[in-house]
């Protein structure tokens, strides 16, 4: 009876602790040496297939901030945010919008991904929060008129395009088999890379295949029997893999290309044998071949306890370049003031210039290949220069 | 497609389709003996590959030998029957039984199957990682013979032979031992089964654990074949349910068959219409069989003999 007593006054109280709790969150709170608080927030896939991609973009994005901290110079204190969105366009809006009501949050460095971005590109521009993404590449994100959003990284014109040209080019390919992951990003992608090819006079044989089919025998066998001399697979490492596979059962043996999206140690790993001698895009570089990026991958190393991967470094420039901004503007930043500011930044990062055009489009065109060998992703050069040489 | 290359999509629909058969048992046994769809089951089938995952990459050898190949493929096998089995098993005890033991309505074991489901595949997640994982590299997927001009690999011929060896297995077991006469007369008539003397919560529970067992050896072989992965249940889960009713659910030769067919139509579809119809394509033809024939095709009950 005293117990069921207890429950009926604790339960209550407890409500109403909690229900406080949860308002002083939104408030004008200080940080514990006093100082003004902004948050950084990073929307990306941190659980779900792509987690392992959304990982090497959060530690970046953290390591800028603690870095910022650690220095003491700041009139404020930055912190950190997580935004989950899985990768997928369904559980954007969630991630956005937990992101956005959060006062204290004055950027977000994201989305990783093509999908969600299209998703809540006009979440983002409605509360006048900038949306930096680094990763988030399909050309068609700065069409749509979001108001907010800058990209960081050259579009998929580039990689498409990129590979087109190699193929072209470099491996005078007469047809070349296509499959994109039916995903915003990989079905944009190829569609730059089919028309690029086309306009070359290379054949093109495009297939789509949604993410997670559980045998990719069939297309295997397909891409082997339709006779082309080369491939290209736009799309994500955990279908990469596997397709890698069963095109090494089933004989194919011309050059491959993936995309960024599979250009992750994850993919040799998951691929094994099958992996090897893929060739591999990215719009970023490698981080191990610029010795500017050196320190970079050694606190990268001491704080994570990893290598840096895909984009880490982009993303660490991306927070970089908001928290110098933010620097300038002072205590009484806003997030209508540092959007303004970082569109008109012109920003040195550790990976390239950072500059933007009046659609928030990232101007300069460039593309970078890799090339799997002895179970290594190893830096072969920019493409177009691999390509016309 | 020319008539060369009919082969080419022939050997991997069927075994293809081989595994959903093995999968798609689970349900129709399940079906059979409680009229109950167990919606977890392809957890069962995650399972086991993630058991005989963790348990071959702590064993496996950098260059295994082709003698210890053979050792380790078997190891996987009984790894991940064991698992699948004991999940199953439990899930039975856990999810099912104590509603049987109150008479809940049938929705009730609906929501309980889904809710299972949902906790097993969110705990995978959680424990092993939501990345996929590569099965350790037990030996080469070399191309041993040629089936007029097709391909055949080793993990083709190892997913057909074992599906074969399940099936054939637990044709027998069904039609000829004790166990398997209760398993029938329980799908016939559960409450005058259990007045003739059958034990009715024995039979349910072996009849979830040898559902399980070849459950988990399916998720070992999927994981051979790909890669293995907490979401890994759920496309050849729905996809061998669907299997199940199209062979008429409650039969254990209409789950192989519909299994075996609709691994076909997947096969066939991509040179025909193009991966994208892959799973449209597999269930027109579910819908067409079930219009003309509601029962599915060997859609008599498992009581009347399998």
């Amino acid at each position: 009876m005293l117990r069921k007593r207890l429950l009926q006054t604790a339960a209550p109280l407890v409500v109403g602790v909690l229900a406080l709790a949860g308002c002083s969150k939104g408030g004008d709170e200080a940080s514990a040496d006093g100082k003004k608080v902004f948050k950084i927030a990073y929307e990306g896939p941190l659980t779900g297939e792509s987690a392992a991609l959304g990982a090497h973009m959060e530690n970046g994005v953290k390591l800028a901030i603690q870095q910022a901290n650690a220095k003491g110079d700041l009139p404020f204190t930055l912190q950190y945010v997580p935004g989950d969105d899985t990768g997928t366009a369904d559980q954007a809006p969630a991630a956005a919008q937990k992101i956005i009501d959060d006062d204290q949050v004055i950027a977000t460095i994201g989305p990783a991904f093509s999908a969600p971005t299209k998703a809540v590109g006009q979440l983002y521009s409605q509360a006048n929060l900038l949306a930096l993404t680094s990763s988030a590449s399909s050309p068609s994100l700065t069409t749509l008129g979001f108001t907010s959003f800058l990209r960081g990284i050259p579009n998929d014109n580039a990689q498409g395009g990129g590979m087109a040209v190699y193929y072209a080019k470099k491996v005078k390919a007469k047809k070349v088999f296509l499959v994109d992951d039916k995903t915003e990003y990989g079905v944009g992608l190829s569609g730059v890379a089919e028309a690029d090819l086309k306009k070359d006079g290379v054949q093109v044989v495009r297939e789509s295949v949604p993410q997670k089919t559980p045998d990719y025998t069939a297309v295997a066998t397909e891409a082997k029997n339709s006779g082309a001399d080369a491939l290209i697979y736009a799309g994500f490492y955990a279908d990469a893999a596997p397709f890698a596979k069963k095109l090494k059962e089933a004989g194919f043996t011309g050059p491959k290309i993936a995309s960024d999206g599979t250009n992750d140690k994850k993919f040799v790993e998951l691929a094994g044998d099958a992996s090897e001698g893929w060739l591999l895009t990215c719009p970023c570089v490698d981080p191990t071949v610029d010795p500017d990026i050196k320190k970079f991958t050694e606190d990268y190393r001491a704080a994570f306890k990893v290598d840096p991967g895909t984009y880490s470094a982009e993303s660490f420039d991306a927070a970089n370049l908001v928290i110098e901004q933010l620097k300038a503007l002072g205590t009484g930043a806003t997030r209508e003031a540092l959007l303004a500011a970082v569109k008109k930044a012109d920003y040195k990062g550790l990976t390239k210039r950072y500059h933007f055009d009046d659609k928030g489009e990232f101007p300069d065109k460039a593309a970078f290949l890799y090339q799997v060998k002895d179970g290594k992703i190893v830096y072969q050069g920019d493409v177009n220069t691999l390509a016309n040489g | 497609m020319s008539l060369n290359q009919f082969w080419d999509y022939l050997v991997p629909g069927v075994a293809l389709g081989a595994l959903y058969a093995v999968i798609a048992i689970g349900y129709t046994l399940v079906y059979g003996v409680l009229q109950l769809i167990n919606f977890a089951h392809s957890e069962v089938f995650m399972l086991g590959g993630f058991g005989s995952l963790i348990v071959l990459t702590s064993i496996t050898p950098a260059h295994p030998s082709a003698l210890v190949s053979v050792l380790l493929v078997i190891v996987g096998l009984v790894v991940s029957a064991l698992v699948g089995g004991a999940t199953a098993f439990g899930l039975e005890k856990v999810a099912y039984r104590p509603l049987r033991r109150r008479g809940a309505p049938k929705l009730i074991f609906l929501i309980s199957a889904i809710g299972a489901s949902f906790f097993l595949y969110n705990l995978a997640g959680k424990l092993f990682g939501r990345d996929p994982l590569p099965m350790p590299h037990l030996y080469d997927n070399n191309v041993v013979l040629h089936l007029f001009g097709a391909r055949v690999t080793i993990t083709q011929l190892l997913l057909l032979g074992c599906a074969l060896v399940m099936m054939v297995a637990l044709d027998l077991l069904v039609n000829r031992t004790r166990l398997g006469a209760g398993i029938r007369a329980l799908a016939q008539d559960a409450e005058t089964a259990s007045l003739m003397g059958v034990d009715t919560d024995r039979v349910i529970s072996r009849t979830f654990l040898i559902g399980g067992l070849m459950g988990g050896v399916a998720g070992f072989l999927f994981g051979l074949n790909t890669q293995v992965s907490f979401t890994m249940g759920f496309n050849p889960g729905i996809t061998a349910f669907a299997a199940a009713v199209l062979g008429g659910v409650g039969s254990i030769r209409g789950a192989m068959l519909g299994g075996l067919l609709l691994g076909l139509v997947e096969s066939f579809d991509v040179p025909v219409f193009g991966e994208e119809w892959r799973y449209a394509a597999a269930f027109v033809v579910l819908v067409a069989v079930l219009m003309f024939r509601p029962t599915g095709i060997l859609g008599v009950k498992l009581g009347r003999a399998a």
